[in-house]
C-alpha cells in the first residue's frame, strides 16, 4: 500500500535520532524529505543548537549512499554573534572532512532565501542548513511552504536553524527546540573520568509536530555510534537512582530501600 | 572638465559662443605652461608651451584649467574600451593615442576606408577632435595620423609617404630632434637616403629603429591592452536595445552560435564576458564564470540572468547598439553519456551549476569552501577559499585534536573575577555582561604565537580551556598571558562555542 500525502508518495523514510524513545515519540522520527524547524531560544546556544544539528545531518548523511557534500547557509549577522561554523571541531566532533561542508555567507536575508530555494529543490545535498537569527517577516508561512515543498520534491532534509526567536507559525511539520545540557563524562578504560567534559549532549523538546506527543528528552551524541543516546536525566521515574539493597534470596519480596533512619525518643 | 560639463560638452551648438576660450595648464620645469588649447584659443594665437602667466595678462578671458593627467588617462582607457568594437587588439600609444590593430577586421566594416571613416565620424559625434591615420606599420599609421589626411597608406608607399614629413612623424625625443635640426636635417627625406652608418655614430641606434619600424623593416610588436577572446561572437543593432529582455534574447541567440564553435572545438567555456556598448560610448563588461566547461545556450543564458538580476536598473540610457559574448577561457568539454531510464544530468553537475548562478549572482565569495591550513593558531588553521567546484582535498584531517565547532570572527574579551592561580581555569566569567559560573573544565592548552612567522616577539601566550557553565553551554576561553608576568596582568578572552 503507497499512502499518498498531497501527491506525493510518503514512503516510511524518516530520519531517525537513534534514541529509540524520542524517536517513537516523533512518531518513528523526523520527516526525511521536509522542512525541519530547529529552534534556539538564546543566541548563546547557538554552539549547541548548531551542534544538534549537525549531528542529524551526519545521520542523514551516513544513510544517503553518496556521502554528498551539506550546504550551510547563514547571514553574516549569526556570523557576526555566533561565529562561523570551524572546520577542525567539525572534524573532531562529527567526523565530516572539510571538503564535504560548503558555507554560503550571505549578506541579505532576501538573497538567502533565494540560495536556500535553490538548493532545496536539488538532491545533490545530503542535507541543507539555513541558518537565521532573530525575527523577519520575510520568513513567512508562505517562504517556508516553498522550502518544504522542494524538500519534499529533492527528498533531502532542509533544517531552518533559527537563533534567538520565538516560535513563530511556519510550514515545517516538525519543530524542536534546543537548549544545550551538561555534557557526559569522558570513558577512560571502562570507567568515567569525573570532572571532564565528554560527549555533548543536548536538551531537545518537540516544539510541534502532527504525528508527535509532546516530548523532551536529554539526549547525547555518541560520535562512534553516530547516534543519539538518551540519558536518563529527564525520563520522569521509570529509572531508579543510586544503590538499592541486595535481592535477599529466601525471601519472596524485594528488600525494602534503605530509607532515612530516625533516632526518636524512647517515650516511657 | 567632461564630468562637469558633461559628455558632448564640445558638440553643444547653442552655448558654444557663450563659452570662453580654454586653455589646459600644466607645470613645466618649474613653471606653469600652457599643456593644450582649444580651437578658440588658439584662434587667438595662442600655442603650447608659453607662459600662463603671460596669458594671464594678455588674454583675461581665457578660463585656464589645470591638467589631469589621470583624468586623461582614465579617458584614453574607456575610450580604448569603446575602440574594442573594431578589433580586440587594442592598445596605447603614448599617453595621447591608441593603436588598433585591425588585421582581418577590416572587411566587417567594409574596408579599410570605410572603417577609418566610421572611425572618424564616431570619435567626432561623441566630441572628440581626434586623427586617425591607417598604415601597414605602427609607426607609419602614427605618422599618418597626425600628419596626412585620413586616408589609407598603402603598404610598400611607406617611403613616399613619410619623406616629405618633418622629423617628429618618428617619433623621436625632443633633445634627437633639436640636434638633428641644428645640423640642417629637417624632414625625413633628408635622412631617408643619407649613409646610415654615419647617421647611427653621431644620433644614436634610436633614430634608425625608428626609421625602420616606420618602413617596416623592422618588426614592431603592439601589445594588446586586454586578453584577446579566443571565440567571440557579436550583433551590431540597427535600432538600440532598452529591454531587458531584449538583451537576455539576444545573449541566448548568440550563445547557439557559440555553442556551434565550441562544438567544432570540442571545448567549453569556463568563462565568459557579454560587453555592452551604449550608443554614447560607454562600455559595460559582465563577467561570469563556470566551474565546468559548458556549452548549452540556456546554462549560458542562467549564468547572465543571475547577473543581470543582481546588476539591478542595467543603466541602458539610450539603449545598446553592439553586443558581444565572448569565451575569455574555454576548456576540454567531455561528453557525458546520458542515461536513457533517467535522461538527468549528473547531482555534480547540478551542483557546479548552482555555484554558478550563486557566484554569478552574489559575487564570488557568497559560496565558500573550508579548508585545512597547517597552523597551530585557531584562526589560522581553516581558510575559506571560494567554491570552485574542485573539491580540495589532501590535508590532514587525522588527530585533529578537540575544537569549538563555531568559532567568533575575533576573540571577545571576558571579564574574569575569579582565577585559579597560576594557571587554573576561571571560577565564573562575564561574556557580553552576562555572569557565567563554570560548573566543569578541562585545559589548559597552551598555544604559542607562531615566531617563526614573524611579527611580534613579545606576543604572550595562549592558555586554552574548555569550559562548561552551569546549564550546560560549553565554550573556548583563553588566558593571553600568564599571571605574574612582567608583561602585566593577562587578560581572558572567549574563542568559540562547543556543541
Amino acid at each position: 500500500m503507497l499512502l499518498r500525502r498531497s501527491g506525493l508518495p510518503s514512503s516510511a523514510q524518516t530520519l531517525t535520532t537513534g534514541a529509540a524513545r524520542f524517536d517513537a515519540a516523533l512518531g518513528g522520527g523526523l520527516p526525511l524529505g521536509a522542512l525541519t524547524e530547529i529552534h534556539g531560544r538564546q543566541t548563546r546556544d547557538a554552539g549547541a543548537v548548531a551542534g544538534f544539528t549537525l549531528a542529524l545531518c551526519v545521520r542523514a548523511r551516513k544513510a544517503d549512499s553518496r556521502e554528498s557534500p551539506l550546504l550551510w547557509i547563514t547571514c553574516s549577522e549569526v556570523i557576526a554573534e555566533a561565529g562561523r561554523p570551524y572546520a577542525p571541531g567539525l572534524i573532531h566532533r562529527f567526523g565530516l572532512s572539510a571538503s564535504s561542508i560548503l558555507l554560503a555567507d550571505i549578506h541579505r536575508l532576501e538573497d538567502a532565501l533565494w540560495v536556500a530555494e535553490e538548493a532545496a529543490s536539488l538532491s545533490g545535498f545530503s542535507a541543507v542548513i539555513l541558518e537565521i537569527r532573530g525575527h523577519s517577516r520575510k520568513l513567512d508561512l508562505t517562504a517556508t511552504r516553498r522550502l518544504h515543498r522542494r524538500a519534499q520534491n529533492a527528498a533531502r532534509p532542509f533544517f531552518l536553524l533559527r537563533q534567538a526567536g520565538l516560535p513563530e507559525p511556519t510550514a515545517a511539520p516538525v519543530r524542536l527546540i534546543v537548549s544545550p545540557a551538561p555534557a557526559g563524562e569522558r570513558r577512560v578504560l571502562s570507567r568515567f573520568l569525573t570532572g571532564s567534559i565528554g560527549p555533548p549532549a543536548f536538551l531537545a523538546e518537540i516544539g510541534r509536530s502532527r504525528s508527535a506527543i509532546p516530548a523532551k528528552a536529554v539526549l547525547e551524541w555518541n560520535q562512534d555510534e553516530c547516534a543519539f543516546h538518551e540519558r536518563p536525566d529527564l525520563a520522569d521515574g521509570a529509572q531508579d537512582f543510586g544503590a538499592v539493597a541486595a535481592l535477599s534470596g529466601e525471601r519472596p519480596h524485594f528488600a525494602h530501600p534503605v530509607g532515612a533512619q530516625l533516632a526518636l525518643r524512647k517515650i516511657a | 572638465m567632461r564630468t562637469r560639463l558633461g559628455r558632448n560638452w564640445r558638440c553643444a551648438r547653442s552655448p558654444d559662443a557663450l563659452r570662453p576660450p580654454l586653455v589646459i595648464s600644466h607645470r613645466d620645469s618649474n613653471a606653469q605652461r600652457v599643456a593644450a588649447i582649444c580651437e578658440q584659443s588658439a584662434a587667438l594665437g595662442l600655442r603650447r608651451g608659453l607662459g600662463i602667466a603671460d596669458i594671464r595678462a594678455m588674454y583675461p578671458q581665457v578660463e585656464i584649467v589645470e591638467a589631469e593627467p589621470d583624468a586623461d588617462r582614465r579617458l584614453l582607457t574607456s575610450l580604448a574600451d569603446w575602440c574594442d568594437r573594431y578589433t580586440p587588439l587594442v592598445a596605447f600609444a603614448g599617453s595621447d593615442g591608441l593603436f588598433l590593430d585591425i588585421t582581418g577586421c577590416a572587411h566587417l566594416f567594409g574596408g579599410e576606408q570605410a572603417m577609418l571613416d566610421d572611425l572618424g565620424r564616431r570619435l567626432t559625434e561623441q566630441g572628440f577632435c581626434a586623427r586617425v591615420g591607417l598604415a601597414s606599420t605602427p609607426g607609419m599609421a602614427w605618422a599618418a595620423a597626425r600628419f596626412l589626411k585620413p586616408v589609407p597608406v598603402a603598404p610598400g608607399d611607406e617611403a613616399e609617404a613619410l619623406s616629405p614629413l618633418p622629423l617628429a612623424a618618428l617619433r623621436l625625443e625632443p633633445a634627437l630632434r633639436t640636434s638633428l635640426k641644428s645640423v640642417g636635417l629637417r624632414t625625413v627625406e633628408a635622412i631617408l637616403h643619407a649613409p646610415r652608418p654615419p647617421l647611427a655614430r653621431r644620433f644614436g641606434a634610436g633614430l634608425l629603429l625608428r626609421l625602420d619600424q616606420a618602413l617596416g623593416a623592422v618588426d614592431e610588436a603592439v601589445s594588446p591592452r586586454l586578453p584577446v577572446a579566443p571565440i567571440s561572437v557579436e550583433r551590431h543593432l540597427a535600432e538600440p536595445v532598452v529591454q531587458g529582455e531584449e538583451v537576455e534574447r539576444l545573449i541566448f541567440i548568440m550563445a547557439g552560435t557559440l555553442q556551434e564553435d565550441l562544438v567544432r572545438r570540442g571545448e567549453g567555456a569556463r568563462s565568459l564576458q557579454l560587453s555592452l556598448f551604449r550608443v554614447d560610448g560607454v562600455v559595460k563588461r559582465l563577467v561570469v564564470g563556470a566551474s565546468r566547461p559548458l556549452r548549452e545556450p540556456a546554462l549560458v543564458l542562467k549564468l547572465f540572468r543571475e547577473r543581470l538580476t543582481a546588476l539591478g536598473e542595467m543603466e541602458a540610457g539610450c539603449g545598446f547598439e553592439l553586443i558581444r559574448l565572448s569565451v575569455m577561457a574555454a576548456a576540454r568539454f567531455e561528453p557525458e553519456q546520458s542515461d536513457m531510464v533517467a535522461g538527468s544530468r549528473s547531482d555534480d553537475a547540478d551542483l557546479a551549476l548552482f555555484a554558478d548562478r550563486i557566484r554569478a549572482r552574489l559575487g564570488n565569495e557568497a559560496i565558500l569552501a573550508m579548508t585545512l591550513v597547517e597552523s597551530h593558531l585557531p584562526e589560522r588553521a581553516v581558510a575559506n577559499m571560494p567554491f570552485t567546484g574542485q573539491s580540495i582535498s589532501a590535508s590532514p584531517e587525522t588527530a585533529m585534536r578537540e575544537r569549538p565547532i563555531r568559532l567568533l570572527p575575533h576573540p571577545e574579551p571576558v571579564d574574569v573575577a575569579m582565577a585559579e592561580i597560576p594557571e587554573g581555569p576561571p571560577r565564573n566569567f562575564r561574556w557580553r555582561r552576562v555572569l557565567y559560573r563554570v560548573a566543569r573544565a578541562e585545559g589548559p592548552e597552551r598555544i604559542a604565537p607562531e615566531w617563526w612567522l614573524g611579527g611580534e616577539d613579545d606576543e604572550p601566550t595562549r592558555d586554552y580551556f574548555r569550559v562548561e557553565d552551569e546549564d550546560g553551554r560549553r565554550f573556548w576561553i583563553y588566558r593571553h598571558g600568564l599571571y605574574g608576568a612582567p608583561t602585566g596582568t593577562p587578560r581572558w578572552f572567549l574563542h568559540g562555542l562547543f556543541a
